[in-house]
């Protein structure tokens, strides 16, 4: 069994259907990319799982559990997170305290433990902490651990918001085009975190609209194409379908 | 059923509400803030009117537009010394509010200072009632039911119509945009806030016949346009005037019905038309 | 836990041994002067400092509640009606004024916090209204417009020491101090520990908060409560030191003037800022009122506000002030925040 798997889930805006009758199973520990050209219901794909968006149709399994209908936070407490678009984490925050206030799913101590400062309480944040500045390191941005975080650049800053999705703890990684507006250099270095993340036992999700990204990393890939799934399988193999070329004709070049 | 004289006062109500209503969210739409100063606005324009009428004799009609430029006025001057510097980057919502709230209670101590603490009443300003046979109507309130009615086909026009009208409804729509086709998004917010607050001002002369004019007239049409544009749904227009149209209509009848509680009746059941329609009546859905 | 500069660490700015110097001059203010107006000015103060820091709490969660004095106003009536209508001794019935108010906050917010941002504020308008016009008109339970004359406390005899809250001020004063110095505490122990950071993150970004774990009805829900449990405590007390509630007392101008108090004070600091913002607007309001000038009051509390926002940076209020001036005075450096319990961290 899937680890996580859509059946025929489809959202409508009004009549219009950002995505229709998608069915999509992902398998434990797999980096699955999810592209397609703008407009064609990826990062609805990825709002629908996270529970942003409830599904008109269709249903939603984690680990066979359903979770269409959750809250979101009941969803990232499952441990499915995703990272958004945007950069700003919280408004004024350093990195430290972005990761600090991204790893309340770390805790096992009680809001009272916390208020009164236990010994336990104590413990376990040091332990958090400590999880929290290796996470920094495997992401490479442990150097800038006390500096604001409006102040780093723009790939530092897509990487703090990956490193606080995963200060959640998350078995399964939802990326929303983790490389938009960067350049090669930048993108490759998103791409091997992405993979230092995967060797860690977490299955990702990898939303991206350009390809040539997904051929570094992607084990699988599912094209979307005016909400509708219309491929699915070796990220190689992709590249010479006619439909995905056809999909992606005039808007971007594979 | 209430008898008809309820339902023309509610009518009377919802007028009032709709208007006050109405500028709020055309503010609102450009400025991304609430002036909870409208009421106060409502007030000074009850007050402009009463002193132009009373004091210097000047046509109840002509100090009504007397009122709206006034109190337009100071409305812009509020939007460029205070709500200005007091939005973008960097500022949260709390700061505007909290000013905007404070200056509630400036301009209800400076009209207290100025005009005194006793209402005043100007009830002899258009006198007399319309027989309608069974019941009748004082002309004061077929006065304010014109008003609103020429009000609002005037604001249709100046908004669907004229170039203005049309640089703020580009802008409530795509502020970066409007201002990629040379719209000057500052010069719009204080236009808005000018309309906005000379709309109040002349409720709030309009009324001063109605009832009288006293330094704190503002707070229970401000509470209850709020309470309206909520209903309507923040930051819709149709919303604001459905939702005016609604509360006034609701106020006068539960009154009838029921005269003890009836306020608190009226707030419960905005609540619960809240709990049933979080973004309210006409308000964008949630995802 | 601090976010960013909005949220100034409090002993960064003033160090401890400052505070504790000003709690034990307020400590033995009663030895230095029995004057009424200091001592009442003194107690109004601190009990409207409470308040504000429910107002502060409840900002932290981003939302901005204007019905709080309704909330002393429930406290109020609860005490009141306890000790004098029904003749239950002072203190359990202090102790029900907070709890009632927490409850009454509690199904409150489960309500009205789902519409939450401006519709909150507004909805929080009207309840104030509703209690108001409920207080008007219930005869029965609250003596309508005429208000219930309160009760202090029964005399407490230690020996062949008494303390007697009806022939003087010194008990009242510190009892507030008492009150004061518990809701400090735990104002700004919530403020700084993991649970107040938790509400920061769902003022600052509720959707990434909530995508990262936290359930954001909850914490809202949270704060409103205790607000409302610290609210009705300052209510309760503050009628029982004015002697008297009607619906006047804690009508929409008191809810405001919360929320001017910890503006003007800076709502950075939880318990500074409170209690700076409610001894600078009670003592201004206090002389204010003695003018022979009607209104002036409200005229000149709207205008320090307005001028507050505009020209101290960003809306932080005196209290940064007063942390710019201790800076430059002993010229620390103006650094980014860095918590203290990961510098140790750093040199690994």
């Amino acid at each position: 069994m899937a680890l996580l798997e859509l059946n025929d889930v489809t959202k409508l805006f009004g009549k219009l259907a950002a995505v229709e009758d998608i069915d999509l199973q992902v398998e434990e520990g797999e980096i699955l990319g999810i592209v397609g050209p703008n407009g064609s219901g990826k990062t609805t794909l990825i709002n629908l799982i996270s529970g942003y968006y409830k599904p008109t149709r269709g249903d939603i399994y984690f680990k066979g559990r359903k979770i269409s209908g959750l809250r979101p936070d009941q969803i990232a407490r499952l441990g499915i997170v995703r990272t958004f678009q945007s950069n700003v984490l919280f408004e004024g925050a350093s990195v430290i305290e972005s990761m600090m206030i991204s790893s309340r799913l770390q805790y096992k101590t009680s809001d009272w433990q916390a208020f009164f400062n236990t010994r336990t309480y104590k413990d376990e944040q040091e332990k958090v902490v400590g999880n929290l500045l290796e996470t920094l390191q495997l992401l490479d941005i442990f150097n800038e651990t006390f500096r604001p975080a409006a102040a780093l650049s723009h790939g530092y800053q897509r990487m703090l918001g990956i490193a606080a999705a995963l200060a959640a703890n998350p078995s399964v990684l939802m990326l929303d085009e983790p490389t938009t507006g960067m350049n090669h250099e930048e993108a490759m270095f998103v791409v091997e975190n992405i993979k230092k993340i995967n060797q860690q036992g977490i299955t990702v999700l990898l939303i991206e609209h350009n390809m040539k990204v997904l051929l570094g990393v992607a084990t699988r890939v599912v094209v979307l194409s005016f909400g509708n799934k219309i491929a699915d399988g070796d990220p190689y193999e992709m590249m010479s379908k006619p439909e995905v070329i056809e999909a992606y004709l005039g808007t971007e070049t594979v | 059923m209430p008898p008809a004289g309820i339902w023309i006062d509610g009518l009377v109500q919802s007028c009032i509400y709709m208007t006050m209503a109405f500028g709020m969210v055309l503010v609102f739409s450009i400025l991304g803030i609430l002036n909870w100063t409208h009421g106060q606005f409502y007030m000074l324009g009850a007050f402009v009117v009463y002193y132009a009428v009373t004091a210097a004799g000047v046509p109840f009609p002509l100090s009504l537009l007397i009122s709206g430029v006034i109190v337009g006025a100071l409305g812009m001057v509020v939007e460029k010394l205070v709500i200005e510097r007091l939005t973008g980057p960097g500022y949260g919502l709390l700061a505007v509010t909290a000013a905007t709230m404070a200056l509630i209670f400036f301009f209800e101590g400076a009209a207290g200072m100025a005009f005194g603490l006793m209402a005043k009443g100007m009830a002899t300003t258009l006198p007399g009632v319309l027989d309608m046979g069974s019941f009748s109507i004082s002309y004061q309130k077929i006065a304010v039911i014109i008003f609103t009615l020429v009000i609002m086909v005037a604001m249709y026009i100046v908004l669907n119509r004229t170039k203005v009208g049309k640089a703020i409804r580009a802008t409530a729509q795509q502020p970066d945009a409007a201002s990629l086709y040379g719209v000057n998004v500052g010069w719009v917010s204080l236009i808005v806030m000018g309309i906005g607050c000379s709309l109040a001002a002349m409720a709030g002369g309009i009324m001063g016949p109605v009832q009288s004019v006293d330094p704190f007239m503002g707070r229970i049409p401000m509470i209850m346009s709020l309470l309206a544009i909520v209903i309507g749904g923040l930051g819709s227009l149709t919303g604001a005037i459905v939702g005016g149209i609604i509360l006034g209509l609701l106020n006068s009848v539960i009154a009838y019905k029921i005269s003890y509680f009836s306020e608190v009746a009226l707030f419960l059941l905005v609540i619960v038309i809240l709990l049933i329609r979080p973004q309210g009546l006409f308000g964008a859905a949630p995802k | 836990m601090i976010i960013g500069r909005y949220y100034i660490d409090q002993k960064s700015v003033v160090p401890k041994i400052v505070i504790g110097a000003v709690i034990a001059l307020l400590a033995l203010v009663p030895l230095f002067t029995t004057s009424m107006v200091t001592l009442s000015t003194l107690i109004s103060s601190g009990i409207w400092s409470i308040a504000v820091m429910g107002f502060i709490l409840i900002l932290r969660t981003g939302q901005f509640s204007m019905g709080q004095a309704a909330f002393m106003a429930i406290g109020g009536y609860v005490s009141a009606i306890l000790t004098v209508r029904l003749g239950l001794p002072y203190w359990p019935s202090f102790l029900a004024a907070g709890v009632i108010s927490g409850i009454i906050a509690l199904g409150i917010g489960l309500i009205v916090l789902r519409a939450g941002g401006t519709s909150f504020s507004i909805i929080t308008i009207a309840f104030g209204e509703i209690v108001r016009i409920v207080a008007l008109n219930w005869d029965d339970v609250t003596r309508g417009a005429s208000g219930i004359l309160t009760k202090p406390p029964a005399p407490i005899t230690i020996g062949n020491f008494e303390i007697n809250f009806a022939t003087n001020l010194v008990p009242f004063y510190y009892f507030m101090f008492f009150l004061v110095i518990a809701s400090a505490l735990f104002f700004w122990q919530i403020d700084r520990s993991r649970v107040g950071g938790t509400f920061r993150s769902v003022a600052a970004n509720p959707v990434l908060a909530e995508h990262l774990g936290i359930h954001l009805m909850k914490y809202r829900v949270i704060a409103f409560t205790m607000a409302g449990v610290f609210t009705g405590f300052a209510g309760a007390y503050y009628v029982t030191f004015i002697s008297v509630i009607n619906p006047l007392i804690f009508d929409l101008w008191k809810s405001v003037q919360i929320m001017m108090m910890s503006i003007v004070g800076g709502p950075t600091l939880i318990v500074g800022g409170a209690i700076v913002g409610s001894t600078v607007l009670y003592s201004l309001g206090n002389y204010l009122t003695q003018l022979p000038v009607a209104n002036v009051q409200y005229l000149v509390f709207g205008a320090v506000v307005v001028l507050v926002l505009l020209f101290l940076p960003k809306g932080t209020g005196l209290v940064d002030l007063w942390g710019k001036f201790w800076r430059k005075v002993f010229k620390e450096p103006e650094e980014y925040e860095i918590p203290g319990e990961f510098s140790q961290e750093d040199e690994e």
